[in-house]
């Protein structure tokens, strides 16, 4: 029986305008950093797993699994009351404590895990992560087996990339901090992030080490043609209307539950999709490149480099040339992304003031998909 | 067919919330009985029922403004009025006064009007509001809404198709415990501005208690009879049971009703089954993004005892005077 551990404990957060956050979050082990989002819970569907929590923080903590039918000791977990109060909607650790959830998934797809305990509070500092079901007879080696929902159900991929949205306001990060009283009313967040980075953070690689709380990238990589699985998670308490450019997405499930009844197809195309808090989708980016093949002109008369708007350093994506895979003249003194004259695409919150750090555009909740003209194949492997 | 009539009066009352004062409301109360509610009274009908409602004045505590009901979801809704007409039903439509909209619908002057009467047939099963629609802006949050509920034919009857269920024989929709769970927020600024009649910037709408049912938790679980707020939360079922959950968002802001651990398939979506002869297209969710206005009929089927917390995944919603637990919470206990 598969067994995760996690611990709760504290850190710091680096935001790309330079501020330091005090944060609560999930580490893989007890010497480990705490991280944001918490570490990628990998299952798989019919297999038993538990979660062992240890709390490392001062005030009791648990893990929540919507969608699960989670046990702890035996017993289906239930809401916990301190002098006939609410105190946790779930079963949780006192400090230094530990609790262990077991449960099985039924269904394959996109789950979130977050904590129960003083959600208001321990959510938005950090206590949460993703977790993804693999289904039953799913074998990666496989073209066939390759899917997020089974064998037959339409929802082959061959990457995948988990995006989850969360926001940060500082005044509640430093109140806890000091131990200082929080209204919840002032809940105003400043930054807005994917995998618990800011944008341009978001685009950088996983594991970097100079970030070492957050150590998941937000960078959605392909080649023309292939079908890319985006697995959103809201895992914040505001809602965010996410939306990739290049192509529509095809949303094959929400909520872990494939949208498909007997032989009726219910899955559906979208230009935007509103990340609900706590809910997750499941959806197919395909870029074909609107009759994309190396020999075809584009059909388009492309401006003078002199009257192109480039980018601030850092900012630009293009490549010098319209062509993907090849790189063309860009003005003197611009850097550019594109080490391979791969096309970038933005993806992002279209609630504007999310795509800034405290204001400050660009930033917040923003990635790229790059479609490249050739890409090795561990990139886009959730692990 | 039947014909459903309801009399129907606007006044000033008094919420309750935990740990605060006293907070003044207007709403709809039945003519004669001593206090508004928050929501309005329930209107129950059966599918192509006539609903006969008159918005009467209210002699003893006017307040003081032009109070009309929209029906939104109905169609062909009539009025009529008295003392100065139309005496003849005619549709509803919007009011204007110096070119100015004053009102979506026909309206009671206080002033002047005995009563208006609107009349619609409840040709489909479903979840409705009933809310104002003068000065909505004010009058809706201030506590003037209700809900509708219209069951197919059959409903009731053992033995029928459309027995226990929310919209008919073959739309996924039977139950055996039905709920409704009306989501809405109050700023206790702006009520306590308004019944006094000191202006208040709707721009300024920042509310501090989020209610299910016109309560805050843990009032939602609560069975007594809480004056104005009769209505409470809590949800009893036993394991196996369908429990039709019919969810409406009467407020301004949007809510993700979160249910818990449990999934739960939604079946209708503003008042429209999923099913229909040809598609099936319900689908199953942990929680469910309401936008205002918005409802929902969700089914869930707990297969474990105990109790689950439901609740706005909006966490900042989870509060009274920002202390948890409290808002826009309930409970359902599963035997
Ligand atoms: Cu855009």
């Amino acid at each position: 029986m598969p067994e995760i551990n996690l611990w709760a404990k504290d850190g710091y957060l680096s935001t790309p305008d330079g501020n330091s956050i005090y944060f609560w979050g999930f580490a893989k082990s007890a010497a480990g950093p705490a991280q944001l989002p918490g570490p990628n819970i990998i299952a798989r569907q019919g297999e038993t797993i538990t979660v062992n929590l240890h709390n490392m923080l001062a005030e009791p903590v648990s893990i929540a699994f919507p969608g699960q039918q989670v046990t702890v000791e035996g017993q289906p977990v239930q809401p916990q009351y301190k002098n006939n109060r609410l105190l946790s909607f779930v079963n949780y650790a006192e400090p230094g404590g530990t609790v262990a959830y077991t449960f099985t998934p039924s269904h394959p797809g996109t789950y979130l895990y977050e904590s129960g305990t003083n959600p208001y509070q321990q959510v938005p500092m950090g206590l949460y992560g993703g977790m993804v079901v693999r289904p039953a007879d799913y074998n990666p080696d496989v073209p066939e087996y390759k899917t997020a929902y089974g064998a037959g159900t339409d929802t082959g991929f061959d990457r995948e990339y988990l995006l989850i949205t969360g926001e940060i306001d500082p005044d509640l990060h430093q109140a806890v901090e000091n131990g200082k009283p929080y209204r919840v009313s002032k809940y105003v967040p400043r930054y807005w992030t994917l995998n618990g980075r800011c944008a341009p953070d978001t685009m950088l690689m996983d594991h970097v080490d100079y970030l070492p709380h957050q150590p998941y990238g937000a960078m959605i990589m392909g080649l023309p043609g292939e079908k890319i699985l985006l697995r959103y998670i809201g895992a914040g308490i505001d809602n965010h209307p996410l939306h990739p450019h290049g192509a529509h997405t095809r949303v094959v499930a929400v909520d872990g539950r494939l949208l498909r009844n007997g032989n009726a197809d219910l899955s559906y195309k979208r230009f935007t999709v509103l990340v609900g808090v706590g809910q997750t989708y499941d959806q197919i980016y395909q870029w074909d490149g609107l009759g994309y093949t190396p020999g075809n002109p584009i059909p388009t008369v492309l401006p003078n480099l002199r009257n192109m708007g480039v980018g601030d350093a850092g900012w630009t994506m293009w490549s010098g040339s319209p062509y993907l895979g090849v790189k063309g003249d860009i003005p003197v003194g611009v850097v550019s992304y594109n080490e391979m004259g791969e096309y970038y695409f933005m993806l992002h919150s279209h609630e504007e003031l999310q795509i800034t750090n405290w204001g400050e555009f660009p930033g917040g909740m923003m990635t790229m998909v790059a479609i490249y003209p050739s890409l090795a194949p561990d990139i886009g492997v959730i692990g | 067919m039947a014909i459903v009539a309801r009399i129907f009066q606007a006044a000033a009352g008094f919420l309750s919330f935990p740990g605060a004062n006293a907070i003044p409301f207007w709403g709809f109360t039945e003519a004669l009985a001593d206090k508004p509610q928050y929501p309005g009274p329930l209107i129950e009908a059966t599918a192509g029922d006539q609903i006969l409602i008159w918005l009467m004045r209210n002699y003893l505590e006017p307040i003081v403004e032009p109070i009309s009901i929209t029906f939104p979801g109905q169609e062909n809704v009539l009025v009529r009025k008295i003392p100065w007409g139309p005496f003849i039903y005619e549709p509803v439509k919007p009011q204007y006064a110096a070119g100015k909209m004053i009102s979506l619908t026909n309206y009671l002057d206080e002033n002047r009007d005995i009563l208006v009467e609107y009349s619609f047939i409840a040709s489909r099963p479903g979840i409705y509001l009933y809310e104002s629609g003068t000065n909505p802006e004010k009058q809706v949050q201030m506590g003037l809404y209700g809900i509708i509920v219209v069951r197919p034919v059959g409903y009731n009857i053992p033995g029928h198709p459309n027995y226990k269920t929310a919209y008919g024989a073959d739309t996924n929709s039977g139950y055996d415990v039905e709920k409704v769970l009306v989501l809405g927020e109050i700023d206790t600024v702006m009520h306590n501005n308004v019944v006094p009649n000191v202006y208040y910037d709707m721009l300024d709408f920042k509310p501090d208690f989020w209610v299910v049912n016109g309560r805050s938790f843990p009032d939602t679980i609560n069975e007594e009879q809480i004056s104005s707020q009769p209505y409470d939360a809590a949800i009893n079922c036993r394991v196996g049971q369908r429990v039709l959950l019919r969810i409406v968002n009467a407020g301004f802001q949007n809510h993700t009703f979160y249910l818990g651990d449990l999934v739960g398939r939604i079946v209708a979506e503003d008042g429209m089954p999923l099913k229909t002869q040809s598609l099936d297209a319900t689908y199953e969710k942990t929680g469910t993004t309401l936008g205002s206005g918005q409802r929902i009929d969700i089914i869930l089927t707990p297969a474990t005892p105990g109790e689950y917390y439901l609740y706005d995944r909006e966490y900042q919603h989870l509060v009274n005077n920002d202390q948890f637990p409290g808002g826009m919470m309930t409970k359902i206990n599963v035997r």
